[in-house]
């Protein structure tokens, strides 16, 4: 793994000396800063006595306003981290060093992980404001983070291979998005499908019934799976695709 | 240091972008890897730096396989590529220091490896410049300290003086001369005068073919001159065109612009021993002789010499379309 700090270190500096991680950051909190606080207002005026559902659950996966986030920044952290090299030539001094494929593809991807969760950071006031009003089970907190982590490292490790397979950094955006939506589309096939194979299969892939388990506490172990294998699959071919450019 | 033995690279399809290329460069050793542009030199170059793969034949550096021990291969190099890409947004220490560390050089010897490369590469006093507001020259010289900051035993620079300027190219070949004397440095051109000012060796390749290499006299010697140019003053022009085309070897006499230009029926391996009869040729006659100069091949020349030459000597039917 020899070169995976270097390469994490050149990555994020390069990710915070340009806009690029800035505006991206900007963009979500203000995205969902407005969603929080459309949500506190709605439960204010709104009486809502189910025991099992508040403001967390609500923001953590009721509405779109969380997941388009999703769907639009992550490739937009990960566009540039290899068809920008491409596109300048750097990739050449790059894989030019003793470094491993697997270790350039680990710390770019890691960058992008780190720079997601730096984005999330501040909404943990959201939960510190709600305490000052109400109790707040740090439980169902815990797990809600878990599964933005969980759900944004795959949907990172899907940019990350998109990145690798072309020079355009807007080729990338564009793929990677349009993979990441058939996947959140393909799990709302889970209201859709009454029953059978497409309903099981759907729920199987479904963010949208994986956040609404984990922001009640409930962490399943076939979904953190799947989710380990969306970052897992798309990471090794980034290797394999990066070490394949080398004989094209 | 470096054995590159029979390789061979086609992009897919038929082109070869090199043939059957075999050469060795040795320590202390400064090979001009010579070429028009096209010729595959910069694809040789990434084969033997470990960026593209080839498709046949075998590549050395310092005694490691560049496909089976890549990173011994690559930790042994320093690589400038003919872009000199960069990161622009980064300052030229910051950069530096990352590709110390991404080289492998040790946590407490990364500064003063860096500061020794900027030296080196004469950009110390832009060390806090961020890359993207440096001009060409200064790009270049980032791209050779990069090439420099591991100490490796053996360099190879894509085209290291192309966009400078006459001071710094001076500069470079100077450094590429001294780093020559304990280094093995492959450096590629397609600047004839270049290989003459800082090789030891060249090796010259045409349409992906390899087609001499040998010591600098040698192809000095192609490109000794066979001409001469002649100025005299204007109105004795057609006097001393005549006087000239009359001596005993002169094969042809033309006139361009002011000048008249002397060319020898048969090849003459000096043309500093004709210059003297001729000049007194021209004296003796009252013509008023204001210069003599020779005319030196063209790089264009003398790898139509070259390319012939290897034709001639090893039939091919592929040759050229």
């Amino acid at each position: 793994m020899r070169g995976f700090l270097a390469v994490f270190k050149r990555e994020l500096l390069s990710l915070f000396v340009t806009p690029t991680a800035w505006a991206l950051i900007v963009v979500f909190l203000l995205v969902s800063g407005f969603h929080f606080y459309a949500l506190v207002v709605h439960f204010a005026t709104n009486a809502d006595l189910s025991v099992d559902h508040g403001p967390v659950q609500a923001f953590f996966g009721e509405s779109i306003l969380f997941y388009l986030p999703l769907v639009l920044l992550c490739p937009g952290m990960t566009m540039r981290l290899f068809a920008e090299e491409r596109r300048s030539g750097t990739i050449e001094t790059l894989l030019t060093a003793p470094v491993s494929t697997s270790a350039v593809v680990l710390g770019k991807y890691a960058a992008a992980l780190v720079t997601y969760v730096a984005m999330w950071a501040p909404t943990i006031l959201y939960v510190v404001v709600l305490r000052r009003a109400g109790e707040v089970d740090w439980h169902v907190v815990g797990t809600s983070y878990l599964g933005v982590v969980l759900i944004g490292a795959g949907y990172l490790a899907i940019g990350t291979l998109m990145s690798a397979m072309t020079s355009s950094q807007l080729v990338a955006i564009v793929l990677s998005s349009l993979v990441i939506l058939s996947l959140f589309v393909m799990g709302v096939g889970e209201f859709i499908f009454d029953e059978g194979l497409a309903h099981d299969l759907a729920a199987h892939v479904s963010v949208w019934s994986q956040m609404g388990e984990l922001s009640k506490g409930i962490v399943d172990l076939r979904r953190v799976v799947f989710d380990l294998t969306l970052v897992v699959a798309p990471l090794f071919v980034t290797v394999r695709a990066v070490d394949a450019w080398r004989w094209g | 240091m470096i054995e590159v033995h029979e390789l061979s690279k086609t992009y897919g399809g038929s082109q070869w972008a090199v043939r059957d290329v075999s050469f060795s460069v040795a320590r202390g050793e400064v090979v001009g890897f010579l070429g028009p542009n096209g010729a595959g030199k910069s694809t040789t170059l990434r084969i033997v730096a470990g960026f593209l793969g080839a498709t046949s034949g075998r590549v050395r550096v310092a005694g490691h396989d560049i496909v089976e021990q890549p990173m011994k291969a690559r930790a042994a190099m320093g690589y400038m590529p003919e872009a000199v890409p960069l990161y622009p947004e980064l300052r030229v220490e910051e950069y530096l220091r990352y590709r110390a560390e991404l080289k492998g050089v040790a946590r407490s010897a990364r500064r003063s490896a860096v500061g020794r490369a900027m030296e080196l590469a004469r950009v110390a006093d832009h060390a806090s410049y961020p890359i993207g507001h440096l001009s060409k020259g200064y790009r270049q010289r980032v791209g050779l300290a990069d090439a420099l900051v591991a100490s490796p035993p053996i360099l190879i620079l894509d085209e290291p003086t192309a966009g400078l300027d006459p001071n710094q190219i001076r500069e470079v070949r100077d450094l590429v001369r001294e780093l020559g004397r304990d280094h093995a440095v492959l450096l590629s051109t397609h600047i004839l005068p270049e290989v003459e000012a800082s090789c030891d060796r060249a090796v010259v390749i045409a349409k992906g073919r390899l087609v001499a290499s040998g010591k600098l006299d040698e192809l000095s010697r192609l490109r000794r001159a066979r001409a001469l140019r002649v100025v005299v003053d204007a109105p004795s022009l057609d006097a001393a065109r005549a006087l000239l085309a009359g001596l005993g070897d002169v094969g042809e006499v033309r006139r361009e612009g002011d000048a008249l230009t002397v060319t020898w029926k048969a090849s003459v391996d000096d043309t500093a021993a004709a210059v003297e009869p001729l000049a007194r040729a021209l004296v003796a006659a009252g013509i008023g002789l204001r210069e003599v100069s020779p005319v030196r091949a063209s790089l264009e020349e003398v790898f139509v010499e070259l390319t012939r030459g290897a034709a001639a000597g090893a039939p091919d039917a592929e040759a050229t379309p």
